[in-house]
């Protein structure tokens, strides 16, 4: 799955730390998702599209 | 925050450490009290008990881990260890336990032997998460 994490994180000139603070996260994790090593649970997903307040489909994408 | 900073590593940490400490201890205790072919008495069966009490400790503190570490990305790594871990012990068991079977000259493996060989099998675990998937996670 891709996903748009790391723009719109630049976006708002977030560190990925800063965005795993907001989500209560480590930041591996955040880093893990963005580069794509790991797809996140249908909850976190959920998370991250609310802090973003962005649907779900504008941020992860399939293949 | 970094995954050896989250509290549920850091309280596994603090409980694994002094467990494996217990373990090593009362297994160098037995080794030294307990002689060769001793037959068992109740001080012989107690001080063989300790390290394995020490065992359930350390197998505790491993489940308690999986079901405090709220960041499932940091589970998944610690899950993935502990399958590697688990599928190394039963092939070598396995594969050993035949080779008694039908091979008389292949010494007997004590089952003691187990839980060290699945701890190695954490370590394998570890390299595999971070040479085959870029990333070890920080709870060694």
């Amino acid at each position: 799955m891709k996903n748009r994490l790391k723009v719109l994180r630049a976006e708002r000139d977030w560190t990925q730390g800063d965005l795993a603070d907001a989500l209560g996260i480590s930041r591996q994790s955040v880093n893990a998702i963005e580069t794509g090593k790991y797809d996140p649970s249908l909850p976190l997903a959920f998370r991250i599209a609310d802090l973003f307040a962005l649907p779900i489909e504008a941020i992860f994408m399939r293949d | 925050m970094r995954a050896k900073d989250h509290p549920a590593m850091r309280r596994y940490v603090r409980r694994f450490v002094p467990i494996t400490f217990v373990y090593m201890a009362s297994i160098a205790l037995a080794t030294i009290i307990i002689a060769d072919n001793a037959p068992a008495t109740a001080l012989t069966i107690g001080l063989a008990l300790l390290p394995g009490l020490a065992v359930l400790g350390c197998l505790w503190a491993m489940a308690r881990l999986l079901v405090e570490l709220d960041d499932e990305y940091l589970r998944m790594l610690e899950v993935r260890k502990m399958l590697v871990a688990t599928g190394l012990t039963l092939a070598i068991t396995s594969v050993w336990g035949l080779l008694e079977l039908y091979s008389p000259e292949i010494p007997p493996m004590p089952v003691f032997y187990v839980f060290p060989i699945w701890c190695v099998g954490l370590a394998i675990g570890q390299l595999v998460n971070r040479f085959g998937f870029g990333d070890a996670g920080d709870c060694g």
